[in-house]
């Protein structure tokens, strides 16, 4: 009798030290943040003013769009299809570090003035290079580009006052974080609106979700740990360890390329959307703040394999004219000028909008229809 | 008390069977990568395996990331599956309870002796992958150093620090597992019986760490942070899953630990 009551004590004292525990965690996790009255314009002002702050951290990003696995194009697909481990140290706009995590290694940007330094460790060790580029004025993205500062600049470049609105605030890396409601007011957009979490204090972002048609985020990025201290330049400056050699690249990807060498020049306004001033060469970069689409021209080499894994993605229309897909808010239309090669479309735009584009960019579009219905 | 269970352990001539077949995976790796010369691609394979070929001073650490995932959990589950289920199944139990030390003291025993257990299997394989990468493997020329992951140079002093840590961290990532054995060595009568259920909580934890359905449990799976070690290959070195692995280690040890302790302390022992 007197066990079975020890037992039954002891059980109680792990059952209660157990329950002091939890408690401790959800009474941490779900500490209110302290919100403030500042308006909504006026903190999208603080936010867009926030790019030189200097800061550091640990930040996840988590997309959910399956993108074709497309040769030259993959990147991107595991930026915004998979979950990306960034640490990252900010000086401001010219210097500054970031470091994908990976459990074997790690690839990192090292950014000064500009150029940007990429280290690979499992690559950079056993072929002894690392790899540095101009930066280019149009590019693909890259791991920096889902940092929540980087992508809040993206998402609030050209933002107009009518199209932002205060949602509360959330704790986000211990730190109290006020929140701002980007709603696109184009009529081309797919995203429904981005939330920005800013950091109270130096409105610096620290959380961004992006929201298409579900109740879930398609893209998320947040700091799990953020310090708004000064990182020291000797933690951002890349010294190449013993035996490694730093490579100047003259193209870093693909739109680079295409923006330099191509000779082609794209329209000023396509599918109602004005050409920005982000656009280089032969690539043209349409709309604002989210809602940008980018027209991309490219040879047969180029646009071949990725037309084949177009094709084969859930969902896609193909014809003689064009390929086209939405994968959730982000649409890729490929269009087809009968040579194989064809304008590349995309961005988080409608495909009415880019079905606009693509007969916009191609002159043949129209025969070819005609020539299938005849056929 | 300690001292009969580590004795105990050093003579069994079973200890040392299960290291060394814990050691014979990274000694064969490491023969078939000197016989063919053909690494893993980078950014594919176990963590450091594709740097080894140039730097065999890493096949330690290489080694250690092969035999964490499964290898050494699944040893230390058997070992302390057999703490208390073993004597029962043997009969001996009751003699040694018989002994003046409270059951309590008994429990602290068992554990560390598994934990010592965990800390030869884990020094044997990291030296014998010294041995075999320095001897089979690339040698880097200790003046130059080797890089960590952010492609900084680590000298010979910070390498062989951060070597030792990272032994250190596998080490105690195996206290979870040793108190989940411990405690169903209290609650069935065979060591086989008690493994298996060990063994069965790493495989769920590994299964849920792959479904993003069950991520609001991930940071609590007992194997989630077993290869954060590699974190100390970071310049500046990433503490944060370092210190949330300790500190999860740490509470499975309570918690089973302490369900052991209620369970046992009172246990009707007939054998």
């Amino acid at each position: 009798m007197s066990g079975a009551t020890g037992a039954g004590r002891r059980w109680l004292v792990l059952a209660v030290g157990l329950a002091l525990f939890v408690a401790a965690v959800v009474a941490v996790r779900s500490w209110p943040a302290a919100d403030s009255d500042v308006d909504a314009v006026a903190l999208a002002e603080r936010v867009q003013a926030s790019t030189d702050e200097p800061w550091s951290g640990y930040a996840v990003s988590r997309g959910s769009l399956a993108l074709p696995d497309a040769d030259r194009f993959s990147s991107v697909g595991d930026l915004l299809g998979e979950e990306t481990r960034l640490r990252a140290w900010w000086r401001g706009p010219d210097v500054w570090r970031v470091d994908e995590l990976r459990t074997a290694g790690e690839v990192g940007l090292r950014h000064e003035g500009v150029r940007t330094t990429e280290w690979s460790y499992e690559t950079g060790i056993a072929e002894g290079t690392a790899e540095r580029s101009r930066d280019p004025d149009v590019r693909l993205p890259r791991t920096v580009d889902l940092l929540p500062p980087e992508l809040a600049r993206h998402v609030m470049a050209g933002v107009r006052d009518d199209e932002v609105s205060r949602i509360g605030a959330r704790r986000v890396a211990g730190r109290d974080a006020l929140g701002l409601r980007v709603t696109p007011s184009l009529e081309q957009a797919t995203v429904r609106h981005v939330d920005v979490w800013a950091d109270a204090e130096t409105a610096v972002p620290l959380a961004v979700e992006v929201y298409g048609d579900g109740d879930d985020p398609v893209l998320s990025t947040a700091f799990a740990e953020f310090d708004d201290a000064t990182p020291a330049a000797s933690t951002v400056a890349f010294d190449p360890p013993d035996g490694v050699v730093v490579e100047d690249e003259e193209v870093l990807d693909i739109v680079d390329a295409v923006s330099r060498y191509a000779e082609v020049a794209p329209p000023g306004r396509l599918a109602g959307l004005p050409r920005t001033a982000d656009s280089s060469g032969a690539v043209g970069i349409y709309g604002r703040g989210v809602t940008r689409m980018m027209a991309l021209p490219l040879d047969d080499r180029g646009a071949g394999p990725l037309r084949e894994q177009l094709a084969l993605t859930p969902g896609a229309s193909v014809t003689p004219e064009r390929t086209v897909v939405a994968l959730g808010p982000l649409g890729v239309l490929l269009t087809d000028d009968g040579s194989g090669g064809g304008w590349l479309v995309t961005g988080p735009v409608t495909t009415d909008t880019l079905e606009r584009a693509g007969r916009a960019l191609t002159p043949t579009w129209a025969f070819m229809t005609t020539a299938l219905e005849a056929s | 008390m300690i001292r009969v269970e580590l004795v105990k352990l050093l003579r069994s001539r079973r200890t040392w069977v299960t290291i060394a077949l814990i050691d014979a995976l990274p000694v064969l790796v490491a023969i078939l990568l000197a016989v063919t010369g053909v690494g893993p691609r980078p950014g594919s394979g176990p963590a450091f395996l594709s740097a080894v070929l140039t730097d065999g001073t890493l096949y330690p650490l290489a080694a250690l990331a092969m035999v964490v995932p499964l290898f050494l959990p699944v040893a230390v589950a058997v070992t302390a599956g057999e703490a208390v289920a073993g004597e029962g199944q043997a009969g001996t139990l009751r003699y040694v309870l018989i002994r003046p030390v409270g059951r309590t003291r008994l429990l602290v025993a068992k554990l560390v002796a598994v934990i010592v257990f965990a800390l030869l299997a884990v020094v044997v394989v990291a030296v014998t992958a010294y041995v075999v990468g320095v001897t089979l493997l690339g040698q880097q020329d200790v003046t130059t150093g080797t890089a960590t992951f952010s492609g900084t140079s680590l000298t010979t002093p910070e390498l062989v620090a951060r070597t030792l840590m990272s032994l250190g961290y596998a080490m105690l990532c195996m206290l979870g597992v040793a108190a989940i054995a411990l405690f169903c060595s209290t609650l069935v009568d065979t060591p086989l019986a008690a493994a298996l259920g060990a063994i069965a909580v790493l495989i769920a934890s590994t299964l849920l760490l792959t479904l993003d359905a069950a991520s609001a449990l991930h940071p609590w799976l007992i194997t989630r942070y077993w290869l954060a070690f590699t974190d100390l290959f970071r310049d500046p070195i990433f503490w944060r899953d370092i210190l949330r692995g300790v500190g999860l280690q740490l509470l499975y040890v309570a918690v089973f630990l302490g369900a052991a302790w209620a369970n046992f302390t009172t246990k009707d022992v007939t054998r």
